[in-house]
């Protein structure tokens, strides 16, 4: 008896457990295929809870599940997840798989199924997801790091649970700190005063107008004296931060439009202010020098594709030359010829523009061309409050900047320098003085249509590359020539940023519009009361 | 020089360029037959159109040389005669004049932005011509000298702004609306102001901006959507109407200031695949547009058109992408047909006579939808698509209509 006990207990148990992990099994996967139907489903709401329940799959399922979840979310993020009649299936390149097991699924033909449409909403979520499980997921400190800071920004999929089950499994310790941050700052309705108040502390170590909203929002029904202490503070400290952000944004706007004028109107300083020639084909130099950087892209991607970050810096003398080139063409064919008749250079000069125009839009074909965007001229970085510095305004303020030392230097140091200010000063003078003045023009004008080449190169970035990109630059640069004094490359930076300043002081106030009015009517009474502008050159013209 | 006589020439110049850059193009050889009919076209191939408005010159020829491979129209081959009015709007209304009045042309296809329709308006009414005007546009006009070959906002702006107030489309609550300074914008967003108040949205909820036409310099207000958008009230929109070259200028200041679809979607009203094609999408995806046609429209007719397209680009040397097709590429090509079809059944080449043929045609549109003219005015009723773009540059279809909803030309919301 005991013996056959012993048995049917042993046959029981061996039952119980084989029944356990018979159910075990299936019911992981019968999850995993619940979730894939659901987010197949097309219904708004099943989606969206499906996608809350692949982001808390790193906590509850393990790193194996959490791994299977983000597969899932970034297929449906990148819309390779398919569905259609009780199928979900990941395109891959390699054949599709089943989504629930990862299993390949042989003999699916994909064509007949389709992705479930993600929305924006949807793909908000998805997106916080995908960063949650990457918190989980990923191996490097870096990759995890900027999941975080996707997290802190993208909240949808995020819950207090799954942030402090991140922290426990985190092993950097200033990553930990930033997640224990932030998920100090998800408590923010938290029952508990002090989770409350640490949450504010928490929020408000980010000033921004975003969170200080946030902040405000979460005082509004708050009654506790304490909470409403802190949040009343942490809101003021966030208004300091945000007036000055304001101001350095408002300067930061102004430098780099003034960045802009004055990189158009560099070139043009030297060859109306210096030789007095009216140039109305400048404009089209500068987009001869966006061309060129253009060409020189499309070279170093073909044959050394490593070096395709620098292409910006590689252009640089290709982009000078080449304008310098068709400047240095333009003086000896056409403007040598004309210059002691101004007006008709200036009809010469205004034909040359629309020649150049055309045999681009001929040649090239009218379209914006497609620039590549190393890291440095792409996106922007948070400095202080609100206000974010833009990398590819900073790259033209840098060449700007770069532009006007090395002319500087050029006129004042140089050989060549000293002849073009000699000629400038008295042409029959510097003659005389054995100054061969016929190639000291040439020259000049040549190194004015490379500024312009440059000029284009570092606009790239910033504006649409065209044909016709060229002669928005025109008036704005003769702007700034003569509002800065015929002659001058101080009163032309300064007159530059002049304009740029006031122009963004006064956009957020009057808009755009009324700006560029209130800026023109500014230069026509200041050119009527100081008709030589800023800095006028001394000497005889 | 001195510079008095350095800024007179300044002025003679510019006044110059308004006169001189634009010229009609004729084709020599078929001046003179008279077995030819000609159409006129009136789009821009230089200014801050020209990427965009440029490309439709091609699709008139391609799709007059698809009637003339079947034989042409009441027997005689379709003619195409293109000028260019450089962007500049009152040189619409002499070039067109010109067309009408110099090259007799049999109807007119031209225009993008309303500016230059309105000034086009007087010189059609006057010599009672015809108009095929190929853009979604504000309303607000019904003249029998335009056919109206794309819709008002009631069948594409509303359904659009609906959306995005669904839940589904993100419930937008707040709206900044930017536009370039000319009527198409200010025309909307006086509506949609209207239609906000319609439905109990307060003032408050929205701001209006404006930059003149051809801004590039969008850094200040890209400032102020942001603080716009951090302020409570719930899911800010942006309600793009600037035009040209403007819009790449304002998407890549916009990636670069950090802000993504998600944070602050733009509903790009003017926004068409052909204004990304210089720019890196990957950061920009999930903005939306609404038109009566996107490339990915789904349907055999959308593919006939598609490699009709590129094979007219390959085989002519076209200076534009042959794998990028836009509402108004359709719109025109659907406005060629029309009128053919018109005067088929007209019998003849009068305006009168194809006017009052047009009632009640119908056309199977690339968009995969029949459109047809609506028989009490010249406006045609056309689907409903709302795209979100995504990484390669083209627009995925979030929603589109079931039917050709009635195109409305006068808004209910227009001074409400």
């Amino acid at each position: 008896m005991p013996f056959r006990f012993l048995r049917l207990q042993g046959f029981l148990a061996a039952a119980i457990l084989l029944l356990a992990t018979l159910v075990a099994l299936p019911a992981a996967a019968q999850d995993r295929a619940d979730i894939v139907a659901e987010i197949c489903s097309g219904d708004f709401a099943a989606q969206q809870s499906a996608l809350s329940r692949l982001a808390g799959a790193g906590v509850e399922a393990g790193s194996e599940g959490a791994l299977w979840a983000r597969r899932i979310v970034e297929a449906f993020e990148g819309r390779s997840l398919r569905c259609g009649d009780g199928l979900a299936v990941i395109d891959t390149p390699d054949g599709p798989l089943r989504a629930s097991t990862l299993e390949p699924a042989e003999g699916v033909d994909t064509s007949t199924l389709s992705a479930p449409s993600v929305n924006l909403r949807l793909r908000a979520v998805a997106a916080s997801a995908g960063a949650v499980l990457r918190l989980f997921t990923e191996e490097s400190v870096a990759a995890r790091a900027e999941a975080a800071a996707y997290v802190d920004r993208r909240r949808e999929a995020l819950t207090p649970e799954i942030l402090a089950a991140a922290v426990e499994r985190e092993t950097d310790a200033a990553l930990r700190d930033t997640l224990s941050t932030l998920r100090a700052s998800l408590l923010l309705a938290d029952p508990d005063p002090v989770n409350r108040i640490a949450a504010i502390e928490a929020i408000a170590q980010d000033a921004t107008l975003r969170n200080r909203t946030a902040i405000a929002e979460a005082l509004a029904g708050e009654t506790d004296a304490a909470v409403l202490a802190a949040g009343e503070k942490a809101m003021a400290g966030i208004d300091r931060t945000l007036a000055l952000g304001k101001v350095l944004a408002t300067l930061y706007s102004g430098a780099s439009y003034a960045s802009v004028l004055f990189l158009a109107a560099l070139g043009l300083a030297i060859i109306f202010g210096l030789m007095g020639v009216i140039n109305l084909a400048q404009g089209e130099l500068i987009m001869i020098g966006a061309y060129a950087a253009w060409f020189t892209q499309e070279a170093i991607r073909a044959a050394l594709p490593g070096l395709l970050d620098y292409y910006l810096i590689l252009a640089i003398p290709v982009s000078f030359l080449a304008a310098a080139l068709v400047g240095l063409l333009m003086e000896v064919l056409v403007i040598r010829r004309l210059y002691d008749r101004p007006l008709m250079t200036l009809l010469a000069t205004w034909a040359i523009s629309l020649l150049l125009i055309n045999t681009v839009r001929v040649t090239v074909g009218s379209q914006n061309l497609e620039f590549y965007q190393p890291a440095y001229v792409s996106g922007g970085f948070p400095v202080l409050g609100d206000f974010i510095m833009t990398s590819n305004r900073l790259f033209a303020i840098a060449v700007a900047l770069f532009a006007f030392i090395a002319v500087v230097i050029l006129l004042r140091r140089s050989l060549f320098g000293m002849n073009v200010r000699a000629v400038t000063q008295n042409r029959a003078m510097a003659g005389a003085a054995g100054i061969d003045t016929r190639r000291t023009d040439m020259m000049a004008f040549a190194l004015g249509s490379g500024l312009a080449g440059l000029a284009g190169l570092a606009l790239s970035p910033l504006y649409n590359v065209n044909p016709g990109m060229g002669t928005g630059f025109i008036v704005d640069s003769f702007m700034v020539v003569v509002l800065g004094g015929v002659g001058s490359l101080v009163g032309a930076i300064v007159a530059a940023l002049g304009i740029g300043q006031i122009n963004v002081v006064i956009e957020p106030i009057y808009g755009a519009v009324a700006a560029k009015v209130l800026v023109l009517l500014l230069v026509i009474v200041f050119i009527q009361w100081r008709p030589e502008g800023l800095f006028a050159p001394k000497g005889r013209r | 020089m001195k510079r008095r006589s350095f800024v007179k020439g300044l002025i003679t110049a510019s006044a110059g360029s308004v006169i001189a850059s634009p010229w009609v193009a004729r084709k020599a050889f078929a001046a003179a037959h008279s077995d030819t009919v000609k159409l006129g076209c009136l789009f821009s191939s230089s200014g801050t159109m020209a990427n965009i408005e440029g490309r439709l010159n091609y699709v008139a020829r391609m799709a007059a040389e698809e009637l003339n491979a079947k034989g042409g129209v009441l027997g005689k081959m379709v003619e195409v005669v293109t000028t260019d009015p450089g962007s500049d709007w009152p040189l619409y209304a002499q070039l067109g004049r010109q067309l009408i009045q110099q090259e007799g042309v049999a109807a007119t296809f031209g225009c993008w932005t309303s500016v230059s329709r309105k000034s086009v308006l007087p010189v059609v009414e006057q010599n009672d011509a015809l108009l095929y005007y190929p853009l979604h546009f504000e309303g607000e006009e019904n003249s029998k000298n335009v056919v109206y070959l794309n819709s008002p906002p009631s069948s594409s702006v509303l359904p659009a702004v609906e959306y995005l107030m669904s839940e589904e489309g993100g419930s937008a609550k707040r709206f900044f609306m930017l536009g370039s300074d000319y009527v198409w914008p200010r025309t909307i967003n006086q509506q949609l102001k209207g239609y906000w108040a319609s439905k109990g949205i307060e003032a408050d909820a929205w701001r209006e901006e404006y930059v003149p036409v051809g801004h590039s310099n969008f850094q200040t207000l890209i400032n102020e959507i942001r603080a716009f958008a951090d302020q409570p009230g719930g899911q800010p929109v942006v309600i793009l109407t600037v035009v040209g070259n403007s819009i790449p200028d304002f998407f890549r200041e916009y990636v670069n200031q950090g802000i993504s679809a998600f944070d602050v979607p733009v509903l790009g009203l003017d926004a068409l695949e052909a204004d990304f094609e210089g720019l890196d999408t990957t950061a920009l995806v999930g903005h939306l547009n609404c038109w009566a046609y996107l490339q990915n429209a789904p349907g055999a007719r959308n593919q006939e058109f598609l490699s009709a397209w590129a094979n007219y680009v390959n085989a002519n040397g076209v200076p534009y992408r042959p794998d990028v097709a836009i509402d108004p590429m359709v719109s025109t090509y659907d406005g060629v047909h029309l009128w053919a079809l018109a005067a088929e059944k007209a019998g003849s080449f009068d305006v009168p006579a194809v006017r009052e043929a047009s009632a009640g045609l119908t056309f199977a549109c690339p968009s995969g939808y029949e459109i047809s003219m609506t028989a009490e005015n010249t406006y045609v009723k056309r689907g409903v698509f709302i795209g979100s773009l995504n990484e390669s540059q083209g627009f995925d279809i979030l929603w589109q209509s079931p039917d050709t909803p009635d195109p409305v030309p006068f808004s209910p919301y227009m001074n409400a």
